[in-house]
């Protein structure tokens, strides 16, 4: 049985559908994370699923119950904001002993998991003081240990670790999921950072103007998106736009904008003669040898900059046309070519997609 | 900076700072000292110090009464504007529409019209013939016939409208410094709108909300427009028989006297109110 289930969810503000119509099922003890652009809806489902926002139509299921008659306090949820929301006037105690103290626990189980709570967080040091003597990764320990005290069915975090430092982010994205999975609690993280989706979840949810766009894990929608948004939006990509000349096998003839003519798979229900986009990942490019297998796509090009990232190098370069196009090579690379030298990239056929232009 | 320029410019500072505190204090002492001289005739004033006119307004019932009544009216308009502008100021914190800016600005506009022009406003609303009392007249089939002039009542309302746009403005910034995420995160973890409040926004809203009832309580004591129009010269506060000392027996020195006593009064009250905590409404431990 499902965890949570939203059923046709719709909202409606004023005249716009900010969500429109979405189904989603999240297994018991799984964590999702819902990733979008600002404005795609992610945080309006979550706080539907809170019972913050009124769903304009469709159904919320919490543990197969329909919840969507109950205020917030009754669906047994935690939630952790994107500002944390930590209650200023309590110390770190009171805020975690919030949920108990209301669920009228008794004052034994409050010290018994508010005691447990600071050791899963690491927080026992700081148990007097109040949020605003804390740092901004104290606070939000803090945040999930009172959306955990009083175990709750599911965990809801609205960008929880957007207000912090790279480093700290990374950190606290590991930390998450060491809790949840200690906890074997089913958690919906929304975010739209791709990365810290990639970091977290078991599923992605990517949602795209009130639309769930695409949902699978970070391998699936990395290697095989099913529209040009999502190979746009989940890792980076080069576009090369040209049109569909021919199909066979799988495989769709394109004449580039650029002036080459390439081949790619088709990922879209792209028709001869339809504008179409081509996405080829940076890491699929290579630079061209005498040795390269003649089927390959090869495209000359013209080497502008070169920047050295650690654990690769990333050259971008300039296609006929004058758009930019961006490799990656392993770091270990030897002959990188120098700014102005002309060079011929090759990239497979199967590592570049083809979509319809107007699926953009 | 020259350094000759960099001391005409700290003598500048300096000599304001005098010369405002000057203005403040020299007047405060011919004031005190008035209050302490024996008042011989209508206008005639003696020149030995005594606090023989405290003694006669302290050792006089009528007086009691009188501080009694105008701080009884000053506490309860100031809980009934309370009530009034927590919901208001809170609607328009709350609600993200422009349409609130230009309320606020209206209600800032109708704060710097005259309290004359209000007050007379509301004795024409109130008066005997009245739409108000006409309505309550008709509803109640002519059983209830309320006078809402030239009394207690009339002079509460007048002193509730006088103070509420200035309620509403401080309560509105308040409760708009308190993200509405904290109300929202005490309700997912398990308040009612009621343990909300009483748990998460009543403490924060606390000083501001204590600041805003005080600032209201001193212009209520202080209100001598509401009450002598609308009190219709039956309702006698302070400042109504400081008004009269004055006016209609020039005695200055018992009116100096009755002033003080009021700062007097102004002053513990806003002492005392500060003494109060909110953990007095909002326990923290439930049961």
């Amino acid at each position: 049985m499902s965890s949570v289930a939203l059923e046709r969810l719709r909202k409606r503000y004023r005249d716009i559908d900010v969500v429109k119509d979405i189904d989603l099922d999240i297994a018991q003890g799984e964590l999702v994370v819902l990733l979008g652009p600002s404005g795609c809806g992610k945080t309006t489902t979550l706080r539907m699923i809170a019972g913050l926002v009124q769903p304009t139509a469709g159904r919320v299921r919490i543990g197969g119950e329909t919840v969507d008659d109950l205020p917030p306090r009754a669906r047994n949820i935690g939630m952790v904001f994107q500002d944390y929301a930590l209650f200023p006037n309590m110390p770190v105690r009171e805020n975690i002993a919030f949920g108990l103290q209301e669920r009228k626990a008794s004052h034994k189980r409050i010290d018994a998991r508010v005691a447990e709570m600071l050791a899963l967080t690491r927080m026992h040091a700081f148990v007097e003081r109040y949020p605003a003597e804390l740092s901004g990764g104290q606070q939000q320990r803090v945040a999930l240990a009172r959306a955990l005290a009083y175990e709750p069915r599911v965990l809801l975090m609205d960008e929880p670790l957007g207000a912090l430092d790279q480093r700290l982010r990374e950190d606290m994205q590991r930390e998450v999921a060491r809790i949840q999975k200690a906890l074997g609690i089913t958690t919906v993280f929304v975010t739209h950072d791709q990365q810290e989706a990639m970091v977290l979840a078991e599923r992605i949810v990517v949602m795209n103007a009130g639309r769930i766009e695409q949902v699978g894990t970070p391998e699936q929608l990395y290697a095989n998106p099913q529209s040009l948004f999502i190979a746009d939006f989940i890792g980076r990509t080069n576009r090369l736009p040209g049109e569909a000349r021919e199909l066979a096998d799988g495989l769709v003839r394109v004449a580039l904008r650029n002036g080459r003519a390439i081949r790619a798979r088709a990922a879209g229900a792209a028709q001869v003669g339809d504008a179409v986009v081509c996405t080829v990942r940076p890491e699929k490019l290579r630079i061209a040898q005498a040795s390269d297998d003649a089927s390959d796509n090869m495209m000359p090009v013209t080497m502008r900059r070169r920047s050295f990232m650690g654990s690769s190098i990333d050259l971008a370069v300039e296609d006929p046309a004058g758009s930019e196009i961006l490799l990656k090579l392993s770091a270990t690379s030897t002959d990188v070519p120098a700014p102005g030298d002309a060079i011929v990239v090759a990239f497979r056929p199967e590592d570049c997609l083809c979509f319809a232009a107007t699926a953009a | 900076m020259m350094p000759g320029a960099r001391r005409a410019y700290d003598s500048g500072l300096i000599a304001a700072f005098v010369g405002s505190a000057l203005l403040f204090l020299v007047p405060q002492f011919f004031f005190i000292r008035q209050s302490l001289l024996p008042n011989l005739a209508p206008g005639v004033v003696g020149d030995t110090l005594s606090l023989e006119n405290y003694r006669a307004i302290v050792t006089d019932a009528f007086y009691w009464g009188v501080f009694g009544r105008t701080i009884g009216l000053s506490v309860v308009s100031v809980a009934v504007g309370l009530l009034l502008a927590f919901p208001t100021a809170y609607l328009l914190a709350r609600i993200r529409s422009r349409v609130v800016r230009w309320l606020i600005v209206l209600l800032l506009i109708s704060s710097f019209v005259s309290v004359v022009v209000k007050v007379l406003g509301l004795t024409l609303l109130l008066g005997t013939d009245g739409p108000v009392v006409r309505a309550l007249h008709a509803l109640s089939f002519g059983l209830w016939d309320l006078r809402l002039v030239h009394n207690d009542a009339s002079v509460a309302i007048g002193l509730v409208q006088y103070t509420l746009p200035l309620l509403v403005m401080i309560l509105f910034g308040v409760i708009q410094n308190v993200p509405p995420s904290l109300e929202e995160a005490a309700l997912v973890h398990g308040a009612s709108d009621w343990r909300a409040f009483r748990r998460v926004l009543l403490p924060l809203l606390w000083p501001g909300a204590l600041a805003a009832a005080l600032i209201a309580f001193n212009m209520n004591m202080g209100a001598f427009t509401s009450a002598v129009l609308l009190g219709g010269g039956r309702v006698l506060t302070v400042p109504i028989m400081i008004q009269r000392k004055i006016i209609l027996e020039t005695d200055y020195p018992n009116a100096a006297a009755l002033s003080l006593l009021l700062t007097l009064a102004v002053v513990l009250v806003n002492l005392a109110a500060l003494k109060v905590r909110p953990g007095a409404f909002a326990a923290t431990h439930p049961g």
